[in-house]
């Protein structure tokens, strides 16, 4: 009898996952499970392209509708697992049977966090996560009427430039000193603050949203500072969490996310996790991390589509990711926690600029704005570890490709 | 419509490992120097439209787009990498006398 690998997350991680099976000759069963109804998509344009009306819903699938049934790839859409059984080698259902597999992936991503701020369940207060949900903010998004985003991390920065490019008023409140300020540190997230205000977003930062109010349908929200704004929508970003459930009692550990090697295997044997749900062991950089980006879920599906297969290499990517808002293209590479110290090449007024993350004379992360062509340059220098000259980092006439060491491709 | 000629540059303007963009007959087009050997290809990434010349890298013979990664080859114009799906228009080119010939 032919293996059967199934995969729980009909996403990006899991349709690469299954495009990777069948392109590396797995010619076992290859099942897909996905609890939303559509094919798999990505999530990237339902903040931007999408949202703003720019691009049918079709140029966001992962692959072309006619690619599963031509590549034997089975889909299960529109339904959930509710539990793996480890012991028996069965994915659960609520509403059809359990499946038998002989090895299982499980990429069900992250769930939109929701705080407990009263009156959210009030209607015309949205999150954003899927097809469905932008479908339903886009009804909202007519010129004229006002929007408050609670949060500006990614989500509501990148609402905050779809809505003023579409003509609706924003407030934007958040806890933090300004956008991503916890992630991209004070400057960046100045230039940012400064950007979003420059095009009309009115901000409220190291403030909270205390609570919503209106008579059956949002009117307003109010600050723990006690400051109010009229609203006609809302939308909330505060990040997310990790869907895990479905493990609990499989002997599968978690701990922020799936915990995976670096070979993507979890725990027991022949389960195996990729993307957001994933919590990863990164060898180069010796320690864990979960990671939300598109780039991860892509490769990390890959990744451990070649575990499975038993033809897999060590997963220790350069993480990356972009974000767009208004004619900002800000792009991140590698990964920073400890900085002691940042380089700018550039300038942040102008918004063209590199921001080298630096930890003991190690350039642990990059950022840019409008600069990807610096950046992938400089991608090069994360990889190799090596220690640099923060003096030739922020000298323009120095070409970042000279920096790296033994470097002899662009 | 029957092919054209153009001379876009000379083959020395463009270094090895360089892109560089050409308006031709209303269509930017990307001329890459993979280590001495001149391809083309439309400069518009077809995720975002962003210019390839003007924010791509290249290695080899592959293009990177600088706004979110798309990877084409600049020999035929395929799609390596997501996320653009649809391929880039290649043209063939042909190198005279030193200056590089794009047939559009």
């Amino acid at each position: 009898m032919r293996p059967t690998f199934a995969i729980i997350g009909a996403s990006l991680a899991g349709a690469t996952a299954a495009a990777t099976l069948r392109q590396d000759g797995f010619d076992g069963d290859v099942v897909l499970i996905g609890a939303e109804p559509q094919l798999p998509y990505e999530r990237p344009p339902l903040s931007k392209e999408y949202l703003r009306g720019e691009v049918p819903f079709e140029k966001a699938l992962v692959r072309p509708a006619d690619y599963y049934g031509g590549n034997r790839i089975a889909t299960l859409l529109g339904v959930r697992a509710t539990r793996v059984n480890t012991s028996e080698r069965m994915v659960e259902f609520d509403t059809r049977p359990p499946l038998h597999y002989d090895k299982l992936l499980i990429a069900t991503g992250a769930r939109n966090r929701r705080p407990p701020i009263p009156g959210l369940d009030l209607d015309g207060v949205f999150d954003l996560r899927t097809v469905g949900d932008a479908d339903a903010l886009r009804a909202e998004a007519v010129p004229g009427r006002k929007a408050a985003l609670i949060g500006m991390g990614f989500i509501g920065c990148e609402l905050a430039a779809s809505l003023r490019q579409k003509g609706v008023e924003v407030v934007a409140i958040d806890p933090l000193p300004a956008p991503l300020f916890r992630i991209l540190g004070e400057q960046v997230g100045h230039v940012l603050a400064a950007l979003h205000r420059e095009h009309g977003v009115e901000t409220v930062f190291g403030d909270v949203v205390a609570r919503v109010e209106g008579e059956g349908r949002i009117g307003r929200v109010v600050t723990k500072e006690g400051r109010r704004f009229d609203c006609d929508f809302a939308v909330v970003g505060v990040g997310v969490q990790p869907a895990v459930d479905l493990v609990a009692g499989s002997g599968i550990e978690t701990g922020d996310g799936i915990l995976v090697d670096e070979h993507c295997r979890t725990t027991v044997e022949g389960v195996y996790a990729a993307g957001d749900a994933a919590n990863h062991y990164h060898p180069a950089l010796q320690r864990r991390m979960r990671v939300e980006h598109w780039q991860n879920a892509m490769l990390q599906g890959a990744a451990a589509a070649r575990s499975m297969l038993g033809t897999g290499s060590p997963y220790e990517p350069v993480h990356w990711f972009w974000s767009d808002q208004y004619d900002v293209n800000l792009q991140y590479a590698g990964f920073h926690r400890e900085v002691d110290r940042i380089v700018v090449r550039g300038s942040l007024e102008e918004r063209n600029v590199l921001v080298f993350y630096l930890n003991q004379g190690r350039i642990d992360a990059i950022l840019a704005l409008n600069r990807g062509k610096d950046l992938r340059r400089a991608m090069p220098l994360i990889k190799a570890r090596a220690l640099v000259d923060p003096r030739q980092l922020e000298d323009e006439t120095v070409d970042v490709r000279r920096l790296a060491p033994g470097e002899a491709h662009g | 419509m029957t092919a054209r000629s153009v001379t876009v540059a000379r083959t020395t303007d463009i270094q090895p490992g360089e892109l560089a963009a050409f308006e031709l007959e209303g269509v930017r087009i990307a001329v890459a120097n993979a280590n001495g050997r001149f391809f083309a290809i439309d400069d518009a990434c077809t995720h975002e439209q962003c210019s390839l010349a003007d924010e791509g890298t290249l290695e080899g013979t592959v293009v990177t787009c600088g706004c979110h990664g798309a990877q084409f080859d600049v020999t035929t114009g395929a799609v390596l990498a997501p996320p653009a799906f649809e391929p880039v228009k290649a043209y063939p080119v042909r190198i005279e006398r030193g200056n590089v010939v794009v047939e559009i």
